[in-house]
């Protein structure tokens, strides 16, 4: 009972995915590989923002520190990229705990402002260490990932990699989510004192989720360091920060099924714009605002609403005294 | 010695320019619970309202002044209406999502009105230096802490003297007694965002003289202010303005003696150590969401 939804997830990720690649163009398969990618992230912070309710708009410095462990292990290092994969993410979960440790004290606006401020000195730091990151240049010739001398190289052979990981982390966090563990997490999004009341550590849960939510922006990391095989300080910037958060809230926050489907969306969105020449990043800023306003729920809740449509219940009554004031 | 004054001076000037940008962040903050994420476009919008009057439009300098925080007390409304109201209700997420999509658009539709050419916006202090034993100072900058020092007077009297500023308080404090009091609520809090659209266009006239106007600016500001108002204090209006001038004078002094390269570095690790060890900020007071 409890294999049956996280299997049914990656099983979907896989004969869905398979299925679209069959028919796309090789342009869009890059695209779709970036999503799948993005996909992994934003499940990632699901855990921190969906279920435990932390605001990070940290989440690319994570992803920063997994393409540039794997970079610099496999350039200047010489390691084989499977072996420098698992080195970058213990090495970010690790930085994740030290970071953690203090900074979760924080809640809210603060919490936001103080990942915000870390998203910013990484993209400081990185672009200023020329020694260890090569600055603004970035890290060119990653090589690439291989199975003996198989090379999986190329949209088609990377979207399989792609979707095999997506589909596992998928699962995993599915699982999580069912499980004592998540709970926890969303008890403590919920209601922090009640929390701590019924005996939950909330420290630890916090760290918890952090550090996995840091665990997959790792595992994301490395694939964008795979796939593109090049890294630099603007492709780990707190905009794309905030846009896993976006791709969070539009396809729905708290739920997997969302996660992708927000990366998806915010990843092909602006190509459908092209056509729309330079006003598309317009549009794009206006299309996301018309979703938060008219979709609060995002595109799953899209879903679930035309569902309930015949048995409709009133919204919950919303309190109108700013959050400031508590 | 000279060097110092110089740089203090310089400092100062772009410190303001932050500290009128927090305040602006400040008092839509704690009237409204808004985190608004657009405020560094609200700058540049300033900023680009003066490239239509003084450099398009070719007015006279009061004039041109005049009508430029008019098309941003303007804009200030329509912000309300069209972005606040709506989203009002969503949770501390959506909000932040929502208003830097609404940055987005702003930056984009700057950009599409004016190019990605930087313009030059003159100030009418331009060119005049004063020599101050040995160091050479712009009055440009002289002028800019004093018109800031002229706002912050102005807003102390709104807030303490006036019936509206006292009225925009209690909105801060407390929205339900407020209206049960007979406050009109909805007037004051758009009246926040007015006041905010505004304070943001003087930072922006009084920054284009000093860096470039450019479409991109507006994020490098909206980051020092927040900087700014976490040193300071969240929600604190002396201490958005001691938090500015702060992070101004590190951002210069660091650039000169310590490293140009790391010099955004000082203030938000600064930022984060408050965070970490006073995350009241400097006059702020205690509350439970600060940790």
């Amino acid at each position: 009972m409890a294999m049956r939804a996280p299997l049914a997830i990656a099983a979907a990720i896989l004969v869905l995915g398979g299925l679209v690649a069959s028919v796309l163009p090789e342009y869009y398969l890059r695209l779709f590989n970036l999503s799948a990618i993005s996909a992994v992230a934003v499940i990632g912070l699901n855990f921190a923002f969906g279920y435990a309710g932390l605001i990070s708009l940290g989440h690319a410095a994570f992803v920063g520190m997994g393409a540039y462990g794997l970079a610099i292990l496999t350039t200047a290092w010489g390691w084989s990229p499977w072996l420098a994969m698992p080195a970058a993410i213990v090495a970010t979960a690790a930085l994740a705990v030290l970071i953690g440790y203090p900074l979760l004290r924080l809640r809210g606006h603060y919490l936001a402002l103080a990942t915000l401020g870390l998203n910013v000195s990484f993209y400081i730091v990185t672009s200023n260490w020329i020694g260890l990151t090569g600055g603004t240049n970035g890290i060119a010739r990653i090589p690439e990932l291989a199975i003996g001398s198989l090379a999986l190289s190329g949209e088609h052979r990377f979207l399989c990699v792609a979707l095999v990981t997506l589909a596992v982390v998928a699962a995993l966090a599915a699982m999580l989510h069912a499980s004592r563990h998540g709970r926890e997490m969303m008890a403590v999004r919920d209601d922090e004192i009640a929390s701590e009341m019924i005996g939950i550590d909330v420290t630890r849960v916090k760290i918890t989720a952090f550090v996995l939510s840091a665990i997959c922006a790792a595992i994301a990391g490395c694939l964008f360091a795979l796939h593109v095989r090049f890294v630099a300080p603007e492709d780990f910037t707190y905009a794309h920060s905030i846009t896993y958060l976006a791709m969070l809230i539009v396809g729905g926050e708290g739920t997997i099924v969302g996660a992708i489907l927000g990366a998806i969306l915010l990843t092909f969105l602006p190509e459908w714009l092209r056509f729309l020449g330079t006003t598309y990043l317009l549009f794009f800023g206006l299309l996301m605002l018309c979703i938060l306003v008219f979709l609060p729920t995002g595109l799953v809740g899209l879903g679930r609403r035309l569902r309930l449509r015949s048995r409709r219940t009133p919204p919950p009554a919303s309190v109108g005294v700013p959050e400031m004031t508590s | 010695m000279a060097d110092f004054i110089q740089l203090l001076v310089n400092g100062l000037a772009i410190g303001s320019v932050y500290a009128l940008a927090a305040i602006g962040f400040v008092i839509v903050y704690s009237a409204t619970g808004v985190v608004n994420f657009a405020a560094g476009q609200f700058v540049m919008f300033g900023t680009f309202a003066g490239v239509v009057t003084l450099i398009n439009a070719q007015l006279p300098w009061s004039v041109a002044y005049g009508a430029a925080l008019a098309i941003m007390a303007l804009f200030g409304a329509l912000f309300f209406i069209t972005v606040y109201l709506p989203l009002r209700r969503g949770s501390i997420v959506t909000i932040i999502i929502g208003t830097v999509a609404v940055g987005i658009i702003m930056q984009n539709a700057a950009l599409l009105s004016f190019g990605s050419w930087p313009f030059r916006l003159p100030s009418p202090l331009e060119d005049r230096v004063v020599n101050l034993g040995g160091a050479i100072i712009s009055t440009h900058a002289l002028g800019v802490v004093g018109v800031t020092a002229l706002m912050v007077a102005g807003l102390w009297v709104l807030f303490n003297r006036t019936s509206v500023g006292i009225g925009m308080r209690a909105v801060a404090q407390d929205l339900q007694a407020a209206k049960l009091m007979g406050l009109k609520v909805n007037r004051l809090l758009a009246l926040s965002w007015v006041l905010a659209a505004v304070l943001a266009g003087v930072a922006g006239l009084m920054l284009g003289p000093m860096w470039f106007a450019d479409v991109n600016m507006g994020d490098p500001i909206a980051l020092k202010a927040f900087a700014a108002t976490i040193i300071g204090g969240f929600g604190s209006l002396p201490g958005a303005i001691v938090g500015g001038l702060f992070v101004g004078l590190s951002e210069v002094l660091g650039a000169s003696y310590v490293s140009s390269a790391y010099k955004d570095l000082i203030s938000f690790g600064i930022m984060i150590l408050f965070l970490l060890v006073r995350p009241q900020g400097v006059f702020g007071e205690k509350i439970q969401d600060r940790g």
